[in-house]
């Protein structure tokens, strides 16, 4: 008897003994001929060293200013209003001008001493513990390509999500959640291509709560309340189904794969209707957690609230989660108005990014989880719009930071030229980027492949180095 | 150990032998094997000229030097078979990402021993029928030849019942109506079965879902599909598709019209909106975009679209460069583009619902019936004005001068009559019209646009020569009488002799009938594709399709009528076949999210009939539109429809390319921006919440509940009649048993707690019928929406 049928068999058999049919069983899968007889989300442990187990991905929708953040330039503050000394790129998003300084102050902060404007005071407490990746680099200048290009690493074919990837390569660690998750993320863009699995089995797709529109604490996935139900019954409905399903199978298809991947969608989505309120209820939290997020701070509030949602999930064993500061609004593209855009972007996400690194430190799990923060792209050091308040998309160079998760902390890799436009010393590009990411996970990035439409895929198509200098 | 040497031995003997009599097959078996491991530097596109290619005869048994690839006059010293097998400098080299395996390098030891002679790709090689030897249907005739050869059986035909909801589904994307099924099952004549299926084929409900792949193939969308995405006047198009297939206008012609229908002399009202197929691809208004770069790109859209649609492959590859694989050059790529360069609309949509140029088409089937009708009695008056004057001309001859004369003062009562019935008919006609609404079209500029091959697809890097449109070499050549325009375009895809189109069309004919194709990459033909599981089945159907003139409805007979569709469906416990590749059972699948939904609005008879019109807008959650829109968009508020028009079927559903319906795109559609000939069949939980708990959903469930409690009061008749529309059978115990259950306590829970019911039974639009209890109703409901969501209604088996 092969395995695929000894499987299949005891399945059965857990589930005509089970008293309601359901449960957390681990329901394997034959989804393909030739995979191995185990649950596709099933935690699987990653062929290399493993620094990371998750990760929480704070996207700043926009594309920040990396030199008015993390990425001091001197030289540009001296050269304000002069013409930039070399070539703009030959394809710009639009006309920039003249140099344009930070009208921000640094200081230095912690042992390492790393400059951070006054945009992020408290980010800057933590820097002891950041990793900056100053020398990150892409090609697409607009925001859509671009979005695409760091999510999923192609600007211009519908490719698998990098969360979709990391949960294909190591599944989930609680199988009563999605493996991925994204919080309140934008619509436009890419929209939903930036979280899909493409041709990856459908389970590895990032399960939504909200979108950019709706503020967090309202947030939820989709239809997974009713006001007809109390949590926990629609379980009676899904015992018929399941009734149904079994004879079903047991008449026509017995040994069908599909359908039993049918049953653990269900499955999934009745436990998510238990889980998912949990994980989301923040009603819980002591006073002091509350205050560490901004939730009494009505600026703060929102991205405070996903910030907690993040942690909730990485203590719940997603693997991967992506929180979005994104509205409606412009979010973080100043072409104009850069001052004042700037500063309220900042105001909203510096203090709870401060908290969540300081909670996840105090939990124990920032040690095995990896913080990113960035954006699709940086901007660039030359002044655009009426008013000389404003800064074009910069694809290339920009800053990312990481923390925790094995990466070396108070550490800089790479940098920029003088004034911040292109990378310079060891130059990152997005695809490298992946890589390095994988690898701190214990993925190696060659390895991870799928074979779709006549040949093997990887996130990193056929490039991708990693910077294996900022392992801590 | 001695015993396992001996049989060593004798395993190197026997297959020794066996190898020495078996001729390898080069297209099945060598051709594979050097496009995915050798190709990469010794393919088409090998640019280093000292390389050896080995895409060719020619290219293989080149002179290196003294030494050849394949030496034909020396076969065991080719350079091949010494480089495969060399330890030390093998090929693929010791670097290369993908090396051949035992079996490969087998199956190109014994090619090259065999001579190392070179054929044709099959997919280039225009199909031929061979001989069936029998007088069943010959699809079970190939199909049982193989499954023989295997030593399994088909399946046992499957239950009438479940036969029957197979092929309504399959051909028209509803269960068989109560009615039909119960005549079906009391028939019991021979050919009752083929009865069913030619009611089936003669349904309207045949167009709506057949058309439904057509659309997902050429990217039908509503909408622009960039930019601000704004509303497009092409619906007309989806509407002739539909009628089209309906009247089973040939599938020669239904291609013919839409690639060049406003070519052809004297075009039809009909063939000039077919040319809305030109007018599909996604179009753009942004500011600074660039208006050459987007003719280039639009053209672009369509060469691709044309090649996955009907070549069975994107030659997207070919845009930038010649072709890894498959023998396409770029110049290829760029004359093929030449036949589209031509057409006069602007590059920019302008954000225009009217784009130009466009005519004027009815807006729904109901108008195009009128319109028809209306033809029709105008082509009476005409008869019988010839009949009149001809009349009046020979008793004029007839007449003398006398009797002229009177003729003249007295005005012929019969003309004066016809001259009142066209009066009447020109006035139906202007108001018919003026009903009319606006649709894109395809015109040919006078002057042919020049097109040059853009290096690596840049549309500012024109290089070389302009180019004359002609088609790629290897898959025959142009008709020579045909005009080098989009028209004489058709002529060729058409014409007998082409390799691809009648195969792929008949793939995805299979496809659609069996769950999978024939060949299972329908959009990749080429090299690097599938070979067809059938072969010369797949030939024989296609020759077939042609011999037929290009008869859609009797290829899909012919399908649905073989006892290989007609097996049960049930998996054999020994798992020989898990992709059922021998097709030695019957179809099982998923439905399409359009099915999904247009079953729960038939079953509970939400369902509104009508056929056509602009797309219908459901509920769907509110700001999915406005969270992603340009504030200057015209579909950044999602207006959901009132009364019948929530209830159409979803082929009629508004397709915004940028955010259709997330029903929809829940359950696998496409967004249309693409072409896409297959779907994937996901499971997620998402869908699984959804199926229980959106609004249209819960609705279904809903009024299908009242429906059946008000045509039956009894539980178990209740249930029967709840089986028999979804599932075409009466429940078992057990499953009787189990909705009985979860009915009981749902009705002890409204019991106790009114209010949920009451909230339960305002979810939707349509009311309740108030003289119904309302915890029976609500309990009966959700069993109703639970039963529809379970795998009894939700697949084809």
């Amino acid at each position: 008897m092969n395995p695929e049928n000894s499987q299949s068999l005891t399945r059965r058999q857990v589930l005509q003994s089970a008293p309601l049919g359901f449960g957390g069983l681990a329901l394997s899968s034959i989804l393909h001929k030739n995979s191995r007889a185990r649950s596709p989300l099933k935690a699987q442990s990653p062929p290399l060293h493993q620094r990371a187990k998750r990760v929480i991905f704070l996207f700043m929708k926009g594309g920040p200013s990396h030199m008015d953040t993390f990425d001091y330039k001197p030289i540009l503050q001296r050269d304000h209003g002069k013409p930039l000394p070399f070539d703009k790129p030959k394809v710009t998003f639009a006309k920039t001008g003249n140099l344009l300084a930070s009208p921000w102050e640094f200081k230095p902060y912690g042992q390492c001493g790393h400059l951070v404007s006054e945009l992020f005071p408290n980010v800057g407490r933590h820097v002891d513990d950041l990793c900056f990746l100053h020398s990150v680099h892409g090609t697409n200048s607009a925001h859509g390509g671009a979005l695409l290009k760091l999510h999923t690493g192609s600007d211009n074919f519908v490719r698998p999500s990098m969360g979709s990837w990391i949960s294909y390569g190591l599944g989930t660690e609680n199988e009563n959640l999605p493996s991925f998750i994204t919080i309140c993320p934008t619509l436009a863009h890419g929209g939903v291509q930036n979280w899909s699995a493409g041709f990856l089995p459908a389970h590895h797709q990032g399960s939504p709560i909200g979108n950019a529109s709706i503020t967090a604490s309202k947030a939820r996935v989709r239809h997974i309340q009713n006001n007809r139900w109390t949590s926990g019954q629609q379980i009676k409905q899904l015992n018929l189904i399941h009734k149904l399903n079994q004879e079903h199978r047991q008449d026509l298809n017995e040994h069908n794969p599909e359908l039993e991947d049918r049953i653990r969608s269900f499955e999934l989505a009745f436990r998510m209707q238990t889980t998912m309120p949990e994980a989301q209820d923040i009603s819980g939290e002591s006073k002091a957690t509350r205050k560490l997020y901004g939730l009494e701070n009505s600026v703060t509030e929102d991205f405070g609230h996903q910030c907690l949602m993040a942690r909730r999930f990485a203590e719940r064993g997603v693997r991967f989660i992506q929180v979005t500061h994104s509205d409606q609004d412009v979010q973080w593209d100043q072409h104009g108005n850069l001052r004042k855009g700037h500063a309220k972007k900042a105001a909203q996400v510096d203090w709870p990014i401060a908290g969540l690194l300081t909670d996840l430190k105090t939990r124990g799990l920032l040690e095995d989880t990896l913080v990113i923060w960035g954006g699709e792209f940086g901007r660039t050091p030359t002044v655009q719009g009426p008013k000389m308040d404003g800064r074009d998309h910069n694809p290339h160079g920009f800053t990312i930071w990481m923390a925790g998760g094995g990466v070396k902390g108070g550490y800089r890799h790479g940098s920029t030229d003088e004034y911040g436009y292109y990378a310079q010393e060891k130059p990152l590009h997005i695809h490298d980027f992946h890589a390095t990411l994988l690898a701190l996970l214990g993925i190696d990035h060659e390895q991870l492949t799928f074979r779709h439409a006549g040949r093997d895929f990887r996130l990193t198509d056929v490039h991708g180095k990693i910077a294996s200098d900022i392992f801590a | 150990m001695k015993k396992k040497f001996i049989t060593i031995i004798f395993f190197t003997w026997l297959t020794g032998n066996l190898l020495a009599e078996e001729k390898v097959d080069f297209s099945r078996e060598v051709l594979p094997v050097l496009s995915n491991k050798c190709f990469v530097c010794h393919g088409p596109d090998t640019k280093k000229k000292d390389l050896v290619r080995l895409d060719s005869f020619l290219g293989a048994t080149r002179d290196l030097d003294g030494y050849k690839a394949i030496d034909p006059n020396k076969l065991e010293e080719s350079e091949i078979l010494v480089r495969i097998n060399d330890k030390e400098d093998p090929m693929p080299p010791h670097k290369a990402e993908k090396k051949l395996t035992a079996s490969e390098r087998d199956i190109l030891t014994r090619w090259i021993k065999q001579g190392g002679t070179y054929a044709t790709h099959w997919a280039f090689v225009p199909p031929v029928k061979k001989k069936t030897n029998s007088t069943g249907n010959p699809i079970d005739f190939f199909i049982a030849k193989k499954i023989k050869a295997k030593g399994i059986d088909m399946n046992p035909k499957a239950d009438r019942r479940i036969l029957a909801r197979r092929a309504a589904l399959t051909l028209t994307g509803f269960p068989p109506d109560p009615k039909q099924l119960k005549t079906y099952i009391e028939d019991k004549r021979p050919d009752a079965y083929e009865r069913l299926v030619d009611q089936l084929l003669d349904s309207p409900s045949f167009g709506e879902h057949q058309a439904r792949y057509w659309l997902d193939a050429i990217r039908y969308g509503d909408t622009h599909g960039l930019h601000l995405d704004n509303r497009r006047g092409i619906y007309p198009f989806r509407d002739w598709v539909v009628r089209s297939i309906n009247e089973n206008l040939p599938l020669d012609q239904f291609i013919t019209w839409q690639l060049g229908g406003d070519l052809l002399p004297d075009p039809t009202l009909a063939q000039k909106i077919a040319t809305g197929f030109i007018r599909m691809n996604p179009s753009t208004a942004e500011g600074g975009a660039i208006p050459a770069e987007f003719q280039a790109k639009n053209n672009f859209d369509r060469v691709e679209t044309l090649g996955t649609a009907l070549l069975g492959m994107s030659l997207i590859c070919a845009r930038c460069h010649t072709h890894k694989y498959d023998p396409i050059l770029q110049t290829e790529y760029y004359q093929l583009m030449a036949f589209f360069n031509n057409t006069s609309e602007s590059s920019m949509d302008g954000n225009k619902y009217e784009y130009s140029p466009n005519i004027k088409a009815p807006a729904d089937q109901a108008s195009w019936n009128e319109w028809n009708a209306i033809k029709e009695i105008r082509k009476g008056v005409l008869k019988d004005a010839v009949k009149i004057q001809t009349d009046a001309f020979n008793r004029w001859q007839k007449a003398s001068e006398e009797e002229r004369f009177k003729l003249l003062t007295n005005p012929d009562q019969k003309v004066v009559e016809l001259q009142k019935r066209a009066a009447i008919v020109a006035k139906s006609i202007a108001e018919s019209e003026k009903r009319f609404t606006t649709t894109l079209v395809a015109k040919e500029l006078s002057k042919p646009r020049e097109t040059r091959l853009l290096n690596r697809g840049e549309y500012n890097l024109p290089v070389g020569e302009p180019l004359l449109p002609d088609t790629p070499k290897a898959m025959g050549s142009f008709p020579k009488d045909a005009p080098r325009n989009r028209l004489g375009l058709a002529h060729w895809l058409t014409a007998r002799e082409h390799p691809l189109v009648a195969r792929v069309l008949t793939n995805r004919i299979w496809q659609r009938t069996f769950g999978e194709g024939l060949v299972r990459t329908p959009a990749d033909f080429g090299l690097q594709g599938e070979q067809p599981t059938h072969p010369e089945l797949l030939d024989w159907l296609a020759v077939e399709l042609q011999d037929n003139k290009w008869n859609l409805k009797k290829m899909m007979r012919l399908m649905v009528t073989s006892r290989t569709f007609q097996q049960s469906s049930a998996r054999d416990s020994k798992q020989v076949d898990p992709e059922n590749r021998l097709w030695a059972r019957g179809p099982s699948y998923r439905l399409d999210a359009e099915v999904l939904r247009d079953i729960g609005l038939w079953a509970s008879q939400l369902l509104d009939p009508t056929m056509g019109g602009e797309g219908v807008k459901p509920y769907q959650p509110a700001g999915l539109w406005k969270a992603l829109m340009h504030p200057g968009s015209n579909t950044k508020n999602y207006v959901p429809d009132k009364g019948v028009r929530q209830y159409r079927r979803s082929l009629y559903v508004y397709w915004k390319r940028t955010s259709p319906h997330p029903m929809m795109t829940l359950f696998d559609a496409p967004s249309r921006e693409t072409s896409c000939v297959r779907r994937s069949r996901t499971a997620t939980p998402t869908q699984s919440l959804a199926l229980l708990n959106e609004r249209q959903r819960v609705e279904m469930g809903r009024m299908l509940g009242q429906r059946l409690l008000k045509e039956s009061k009894d539980s178990e008749n209740i249930i029967n009649k709840l089986f028999t529309l979804l599932a075409s059978r009466a429940p078992e115990e057990a499953e009787k048993e189990a909705c009985i259950k979860l009915f009981q306590q749902l009705q002890k829970r409204y019991d106790k707690n009114p209010n949920d019911a009451e909230t339960f039974l305002s979810i939707g639009e349509s009311a309740r019928d108030k003289e119904l209890d309302a915890a029976s109703l609500a309990a009966w409901s959700q069993v109703a929406l639970t039963v529809l969501a379970s795998d009894i209604a939700m697949w084809v088996y």
